[in-house]
């Protein structure tokens, strides 16, 4: 090996030195560290495009934008480590002709203060920013509609009822208006069940002898399924059910078609008054 | 120059007839024998008396289990010594020698045995026999989900398997590491000749051992149906197989709390001259924090299955609704001790990962303090965090954003750890040994299982993924795919000090890529069940799911024939493997500088410590070495101006 090739190696080994930045180990860390990231992130806008069911509510919505924005955050750190790793197992694997004898020492290096703090410092910022992220998205889905419709879930082995208060109206099928609020207050007479209506973003425990509360807008039409999501016993697999979001005006009639007085189901439905149905999303 | 004479071995000391006393009658089939013949009669007359009463099936199958864990440790002489002690005798220096195993050659690990190093070896088999049973179940499992309405199973029995799954994994990781290797290992690497208390480190395992049937005895008493969370009231009123299932937690908790103390206690008070706790190697470190973490959280685990054991067998109401108790009581004990409980099982194979890449890179360990501090602040974290289990129970939804704030702080101490890893690794020499390897499959799993990790820590995104696939499928990846790859790097790494031979690696490496490739395509296809919004532990599911519940179980099976390859790795590396030298991996900690097979309280001569075991590049001499020959003894110290006789003198007035 000439003195100048000699030269080039040392120089191509080192971090900073005169070889073209692509040829450093530095730069090729940066290319592996480049395409991690960029797998990373296409991951994160490809799973839930193509892989989470069609969200029905704003809640679903903010599941779908938490999954793109957490995974851009962390595509790039989690990127590093892969390509560092990654890096130092092609590049600085030994290779020896008797592989019982360890490869001749590495250079010292304890620690650097440095590198420390700069890695302390960005992911308490990215701790900070997905904490903010998360307070911002809960708190803005706490709000209570005075006017929410409110549905009474009653959870058991191994099935869900449902009941419109002011109705009279008992069911095994969740029917939801479109783009009305609508408050479930969940319960159960057995054990603890997990009412899990997947599509529209929330999920609630349904505990014996306590009522818990959430609330969602369903914003799309069309059918989900209501699951539930803690094990409850031999028939856990099979309790689940169907739901449907429709339009105020079926909505209305389905309320009469099992057992609803007009008047009860047009109040329920937010049909009562003139003109609210044509404020109703289509 | 004088010739180093050896000091005789210890365990070439000819015992008397009577060494060890009731010992000499004790083992294995005994403690069985006995056990049974404890749990029969207890059987007998609590059926006689109590079957009738309200509660009649649950005290009699409480009783029987109580009666056989008590019985089986009898019979294995678990209470000999503190009998003896009891009575006013004592144990001679024979006794001590014949329990440590002396004489009895290899059937000394079927007995209770207070050598640490056949303590390990018998915590290592116990391990594999745990995985082994848990994998099976896990292949039960993911059998059963290849169709969508498969009659394999009925439900009752996959509802049952599931929990059981859960809890002998439970139970197999946290004594993955912290069993074999923070016993056999451990004391070595801080030059001491045993653990603090050997009887309790015997102690340790048989107990454990004794949990086991109870476990597996759920099967036929109607089968656990809650899960492994066995969240209440469901599991008030599950069949009499859940107190059997608490009874199991109950032992393993007296188990796992003296080991913890006993890991701590030596490390505190048995460290060699020299070895400062600065100069302790990273993976003492790992077992302490681990070990100090279980004495926090195991107790609330004893304490939440004793209360509902009284809630099914007494009567109680600790978690009865509807007579006063709450469900949301049961989740905050049992969750208390459940998260730091998944830092138990990671600390020790974390800490293990980051000594073998500093052998491995043939670098000293990056950022030591940094990782110790790391440790430290995931344990105290790791105690703050527990209710974010409990987002969608409804419990409390104002603590929503402080329990979001410290399960994400907890990613900066995690993300120290993955600096010191591939710090380590910079400019390293790598050799790629076979415990290198699974040191980056570690890297790459964890990595995965972090970052699923924080979509769960945020309450909007839990909201879709709580009781989903998801979940399942992000701590198989922080569990399997990072601690227990962790831990099969250190049994790699150590093997060949503890079976004193060396593991093939063509067939190690074999496994390498079944088991990394297995875990990838299982736990991908459950990130997909996940995101398509499959609910965990369902036996029946949409078929919707169908071909990513297709692709986990093709994973799941192409794992298990990698694990059974690393199996017979191991078996046929114990009994036909290559002869190990003492240091097959060049490394610098004390374990490595013992003869290989390590002889009965390991040191024939005190070692020397200097300096911490990172030397590498450094140009200096190990500072931790075992020297050939003792030196001459130093002279007395006796203070200034004062003759030899004074000292008794001078010291009392002192």
């Amino acid at each position: 090996m000439s003195f100048e090739e000699e030269v080039d190696e040392i120089e191509a080994n080192t971090l900073l030195g005169g070889a073209p930045f692509f040829s450093r180990p530095g730069g090729k860390i940066f290319i592996i560290w480049l395409v991690f990231t960029v797998i990373g992130v296409l991951i994160g806008f490809y799973a839930p495009h193509h892989l989470l069911p069609v969200m029905q509510s704003p809640e679903g919505g903010d599941v779908w934008a938490t999954i793109v924005f957490f995974t851009v955050l962390a595509a790039p750190v989690a990127a590093l480590v892969y390509a560092i790793a990654f890096y130092s197992l092609f590049a600085w694997r030994h290779r020896s002709e008797d592989p019982d004898v360890p490869p001749p020492d590495a250079e010292p290096q304890r620690g650097n203060g440095p590198v420390t703090v700069v890695w302390l410092a960005v992911s308490t910022v990215l701790v900070v920013v997905l904490l903010f992220w998360g307070i911002a998205v809960w708190s803005a889905q706490q709000v209570s509609h005075p006017n929410a419709l409110q549905v009474n879930v009653t959870g058991q082995q191994w099935l869900w009822t449902y009941s419109y208060p002011g109705t009279g109206v008992e069911t095994r099928t969740l029917d939801l208006p479109v783009n009305r609020p609508v408050q479930f207050n969940v319960t159960s007479v057995d054990v603890t069940h997990g009412f899990w209506p997947a599509v529209l973003g929330v999920q609630v425990d349904a505990n014996p002898d306590v009522v818990t509360v959430i609330r969602t807008t369903p914003n799309k039409l069309g059918k989900f399924i209501v699951q539930c999501s803690q094990l409850c016993g031999l028939y856990h697999a099979f309790m689940n059910n169907t739901g449907d979001v429709v339009t105020s005006q079926q909505f209305d009639t389905w309320l009469q078609s099992n057992g609803a007085t007009p008047t009860a189901a047009a109040t329920a439905a937010g049909t009562s008054s003139s003109g609210s149905t044509t404020a109703m999303g289509k | 120059m004088t010739t180093a004479v050896a000091p005789p071995l210890l365990e070439d000391t000819q015992l008397g007839p009577k060494a060890g006393g009731f010992y000499r009658y004790q083992n294995i089939w005994t403690g069985l024998g006995f056990g049974i013949f404890l749990g029969f009669v207890a059987w007998l007359v609590s059926h006689a008396t109590v079957q009738g009463s309200n509660w009649g099936t649950d005290m009699v199958v409480t009783c029987t289990m109580v009666a056989w864990v008590v019985g089986f440790n009898i019979g294995m002489g678990t209470f000999n010594a503190p009998i003896h002690w009891i009575l006013g005798h004592d144990q001679t220096h024979e006794d001590e020698l014949y329990a440590a195993g002396v004489g009895q050659g290899s059937s000394r690990y079927l007995k209770f045995c207070t050598d640490h190093k056949v303590v390990g070896t018998q915590y290592l088999v116990l391990v594999m026999v745990l995985f082994g049973v848990g994998g099976t179940l896990a292949m039960m499992i993911r059998t059963q989900l290849i169709t969508p309405h498969s009659s394999f199973l009925d439900p009752q029995t996959y509802n049952a398997i599931v929990t059981i799954h859960g809890m002998v994994m439970i139970i197999a990781t946290i004594i993955m590491v912290s069993g074999p290797f923070a016993n056999f290992i451990m004391p070595i690497m801080i030059g001491a000749k045993d653990m603090a208390f050997p009887r309790l480190n015997a102690m340790s395992f048989w107990v454990v051992v004794s949990a086991v049937p109870c476990l597996l005895a759920t099967f036929f008493l109607g089968g656990v149906n809650a899960g492994w969370t066995t969240y209440a009231p469901l599991s008030v009123q599950a069949p009499a197989a859940m107190d059997a299932f608490a009874m199991t937690i109950i032992t393993f908790v007296v188990s796992v709390t003296v080991a913890g103390v006993n890991t701590i206690v030596t490390v505190v008070t048995m460290r060699a001259k020299g070895m400062t706790m600065g100069r302790l190697p990273i993976f003492t470190w790992g077992t302490v924090v681990g070990g100090a973490l279980g004495l926090y959280a195991m107790p609330a685990f004893l304490a939440v299955m004793t209360m509902m054991i009284t809630d099914r067998a007494t009567g109680t109401s600790f978690f009865v609704p509807e007579v006063g108790g709450s469900q949301w009581l049961y989740e905050n004990i049992f969750w208390i001790m459940g998260h730091p409980e998944v830092y138990v099982i990671l600390l020790p194979p974390v800490a293990a990962v980051l000594e073998i890449a500093s052998t491995f890179a043939r670098k000293p360990v990056f950022g030591y303090k940094v990782a110790i501090a790391g440790f430290v602040a995931i344990a105290a974290l790791s105690i703050m965090v527990w209710a974010h289990h409990m987002f969608t129970t409804g419990w409390a939804p104002n603590l929503a954003a402080p329990f979001m704030l410290t399960t994400e702080l907890i990613s900066i101490p995690t993300g120290i750890i993955f600096l010191c890893t591939i710090g380590t690794l910079w400019k390293g020499s790598i050799w790629t040994r076979l415990p290198m390897w699974f040191v980056y499959l570690f890297v790459w799993n964890f990595i995965i299982g972090g970052v699923t990790g924080i979509y769960l820590s945020d309450v909007p995104a839990d909201q879709f993924f709580h009781g989903d696939m998801f979940v399942t499928a992000h701590f198989h990846y922080t569990l399997l795919g990072g601690a227990m790859i962790g831990a099969t790097a250190a049994v790699c790494y150590w093997f060949p000090k503890v079976s004193g031979r060396m593991l093939n690696e063509r067939v190690g490496k074999v496994a390498f890529w079944m088991i990394a490739i297995g875990i990838q395509v299982t736990y991908f296809g459950q990130f997909w069940e996940g995101f398509q919004g499959m609910a965990r532990r369902i036996a029946y599911y949409n078929p919707h799911y169908e071909t990513a519940n297709q692709m986990s179980t093709a994973g799941a099976y192409l794992l298990m024939a990698g694990w059974l390859v690393f199996l017979y790795m191991m078996i046929n590396g114990w009994r036909h493997g290559k002869i190990a030298p003492a240091n097959p991996w060049h490394a610098k900690t004390l374990e490595w500088k013992v003869p290989t097979p390590v002889p009965l309280e390991n040191f024939l001569v005190d070692p020397v410590v200097t300096s911490d075991p990172y030397t590498y590049g450094e140009g200096v001499p190990d500072g931790q070495e075992v020297p050939e020959s003792a030196p001459a003894p130093e002279p007395e110290l006796v203070p200034a101006g004062s003759a030899p006789g004074d000292q008794i003198d001078a010291g009392g007035a002192s």
